[in-house]
């Protein structure tokens, strides 16, 4: 049998690489959620004015991104999107969480036919793809921004509701839930007491999963032209905007893209750290392999 | 290019496709004349109530039957009886007579002098009725066009065979046609590419179109551009005047045109393009909101007590960029803008609604003046374009148009119809561009017509073909 694993000298030199590239994305995170919180007070242009004499236009002292076909500065759309953009992904996010999370739990402590038909509901959400699901549901809605926000959050329920039931089932099949069951404690007081403060663990873990996703799948609807008003300058807006004039303009779609997948990409690392350092289930198999 | 519904007589404006399958008793020629189509020759009395048509005796229907003057007669009916709206709704209403002395002659006598009748009959298109649906929606028209109903795929593609039996001896030189259904994309990759040989494309492509050697056309009629107000249920604040003069004096009409069609675009605060026959160059150079001006449009707002930092305007639009520069335009003067920029069918369901503000649109090409001034009708068809406006003030000047004896008296009066829209401030007329139509260097023998039809006595798509 082969082995997999790097040479000894190989490995040490990787990891001081893997340490940087992670605060790399802690960095690119904190700086996005910066210019989402602040970014609109310290703009010198208005992401909305247009300036119909200057279309398309590249990089230049005045514009630092360039223009879009409506004249519009590049940069400043791009930094007041990021709040909208943020914005979105987290209420979405939440809404997946506490609607997935707490309908799933709901379903688990009630049981039975009441369990059964929450994680049917569930079953049928998932096999859609959630970005075409939040396309299906977009028409339905109609456009604005709560209804991106109902959108998304409703297509990642299903990811919470089954993380929510795996942490259900092994901390009910723990001693010391046995133990409080012993001495009365009834089911919805057991969840609250004992089950649900050790689910948050895995909920923040899937947040962090999720974002990046909602993230993008929310860039997906506008750029389809399924979310907000078209002037408002989300990343998927923008880059729907550069993209007929990609041959005119190419740095007007490259930017807004480079954007769109540099915060994505970070907000996956972070996710995947949280995971690795907050996961119970996966420190649950970790303490089993080493009792093991 | 629409197909909205395969029933020819009940089509909610999608008119270009269908016309390859469906004639017409007239046709616009390339020049905006109406000239005899199906019809050999047509006769019009005195008192333009009376038209005689003389049908041509070799036409035959896609099932293979001769064409009559009562199959004519039938459709004529059809529409009158059956179809209770759309531009013919009205026209149909004074269809006095119909008689057919024999199968190649048809007399219409009208109840009063309607002078768009004969423009108006080149979109009544002429169907067997022995047609699957005849008796409620047409579901397969049996057509007399070069091509025929072939498979539909609504908003997907449509497929048109030829008709070996037409009545145009060796037409049509395609063996089939096919049509994208699929709407708001942009059709200029897909012609530089090869992947369809004719389309509708923006103008800010004609450049990149003609670097690879796309051939540019442009419609012999204009699309008229214009911002609407909501004239049905105004709410207060678009009820004071001054609110919407201070709107009409934000719009930068000379920037806003050139954004559409750069300098081959036209300003104009009329319906009909500048230089035209039914255009007033008075009227023009009358026009208050000519020239942007927004210290005058602040006043205004001040005057009416209006702090526009606590208002939001809704809007409503197609998923056209020029309404993104209507909105910044109107933003300019501190309005809140809520912007739903929606498809076709949900922008007509969100304007029928009449809860909203204003209303960037255009209206493509028209045969006939009357249909610029049809939907400003209180009963008009697809008012909502227009805010729908309800002024019997207003029907009775485009009515007393529509009945002048001659052009020049017609001319006058839609002219007066006009000034009426102006004085009430109805809509911003904002200007005109021409549709631009790419055709792939391999297609040849086909020019664009006055408006968009594919298939018309001077051209179409029955006499293109493709190069080797």
């Amino acid at each position: 049998m082969t082995s997999r694993s790097l040479p000894i000298g190989l490995a040490e030199r990787r990891a001081p690489l893997r340490f940087r590239l992670h605060w790399l994305a802690y960095g690119v995170v904190a700086v996005s959620l910066l210019v989402g919180i602040f970014g609109s007070a310290l703009l010198t242009q208005d992401p909305l004015a247009q300036d119909l004499l200057a279309r398309n236009l590249g990089p230049s002292a005045g514009h630092w991104l360039g223009t879009d076909s409506f004249g519009r500065d590049i940069g400043a759309r791009l930094v007041a999107g990021t709040r909208l953009t943020l914005v979105v992904a987290f209420l979405a996010s939440l809404l997946a969480l506490v609607g997935g999370a707490g309908l799933g739990l709901v379903g688990c402590i009630a049981g039975g036919k009441v369990r059964a038909l929450v994680y049917a509901g569930f079953d049928i959400v998932r096999t859609m793809p959630p970005i075409l699901l939040s396309l299906a549901l977009m028409v339905a809605l109609g456009v604005g921004t709560s209804s991106v926000i109902l959108a998304v959050g409703i297509a990642y329920m299903p990811l919470f509701a089954y993380v929510a039931r795996a942490v259900y089932e092994r901390e009910m099949a723990s001693g010391y839930v046995a133990a409080a069951r012993v001495i009365g404690a009834g089911p919805w007081a057991t969840a609250g007491r004992h089950i649900l403060p050790n689910m948050l663990g895995a909920m923040l873990t899937q947040v962090a999963i999720v974002l990046p996703r909602a993230v993008t799948t929310e860039s997906v609807l506008s750029f389809f032209g399924l979310g907000v008003s078209p002037e408002v300058p989300t990343w998927g807006r923008v880059i729907a905007t550069s993209v007929e004039f990609a041959e005119q303009a190419p740095t007007s779609l490259l930017f807004p893209v480079v954007a769109l997948a540099v915060l994505t990409l970070s907000l996956a690392v972070v996710g995947d750290r949280l995971r690795k350092n907050f996961d119970p289930l996966r420190a649950a198999r970790r303490e089993d392999v080493s009792h093991g | 290019m629409g197909l909205d519904t395969s029933d020819p007589h009940r089509h909610s404006g999608s008119i270009a496709v269908q016309q390859v399958y469906v004639e017409t008793l007239t046709s616009i020629g390339d020049d905006g004349t109406v000239k005899p189509f199906l019809a050999e020759r047509f006769d019009v009395s005195e008192d333009g109530k009376t038209y005689t048509f003389h049908l041509r005796n070799n036409v035959r229907f896609h099932n293979g039957r001769v064409m009559t003057a009562r199959d004519v007669q039938a459709n004529l009916e059809r529409v009158r009886d059956k179809v209770k709206s759309g531009w013919l709704s009205g026209a149909m209403k004074m269809v006095q007579a119909m008689s057919s002395a024999d199968p190649t002659t048809l007399q219409i006598v009208l109840s009063e002098t309607y002078a768009p009748f004969l423009s108006l009959l080149s979109e009544l298109w002429i169907v067997a009725p022995e047609s699957e649906g005849w008796d409620a929606t047409l579901r397969k028209p049996i057509g007399t066009g070069p091509f025929t109903f072939g498979q539909w795929q609504p908003n997907v593609k449509f497929t048109a065979p030829a008709f070996k039996q037409y009545w145009q001896p060796g037409l049509p030189y395609l063996d089939a046609v096919e049509f994208d259904l699929r709407g708001d994309q942009d059709n200029s990759l897909s012609l530089r590419a090869g992947d369809i040989d004719v389309a509708y494309v923006r103008s800010d492509k004609i450049g990149a179109l003609r670097g690879d050697k796309i051939d540019v056309q442009f419609l012999g009629d204009t699309a008229w551009y214009f911002l609407s107000f909501n004239n049905r249920k105004p709410r207060a604040l678009m009820q004071d005047p001054r609110v919407r003069q201070a709107i009409a004096l934000a719009v930068d009409k000379r920037s806003y045109m050139n954004f559409i069609s750069g300098s081959d675009a036209m300003t104009s605060n009329q319906p009909v393009r500048p230089k035209s026959f039914y255009w007033d160059e008075g009227i023009e150079k009358r026009d208050p909101y000519a020239k942007p001006d927004l210290a005058k449009a602040r006043s205004l707002l001040q005057a009416a007590g209006v702090d526009p930092t606590q208002q939001t305007l809704k809007v409503i639009s197609w998923q056209n960029d020029y309404a993104q520069v209507a909105v910044q335009m109107v933003r300019q003067l501190g309005f809140k803008i809520d912007h739903q920029a929606l498809d076709d069918i949900g922008a007509q369901r969100a304007l029928g609604a009449y809860d909203w503000d204003l209303a960037p649109f255009n209206s493509g090409p028209r045969s006939d003046v009357y249909l610029r001034y049809a939907r400003l009708l209180s009963d008009g068809p697809s008012p909502m374009l227009w805010g729908g406006i309800q002024d019997k003030d207003l029907d009775a000047l485009i009515a007393a148009a529509v009945a002048s004896p001659n052009p020049a008296l017609a001319r006058q009066r839609y002219l007066d119809a006009w000034q009426h829209v102006l004085d009430k401030l109805y809509t911003v007329g904002i200007g005109h561009a021409a549709d631009v139509i790419g055709v792939a260097a391999r297609v040849r023998g086909y020019r664009t017509g006055f408006t968009w039809s594919q298939n018309r006595v001077d051209g179409g798509l029955a006499r293109a073909w493709l190069a080797a």
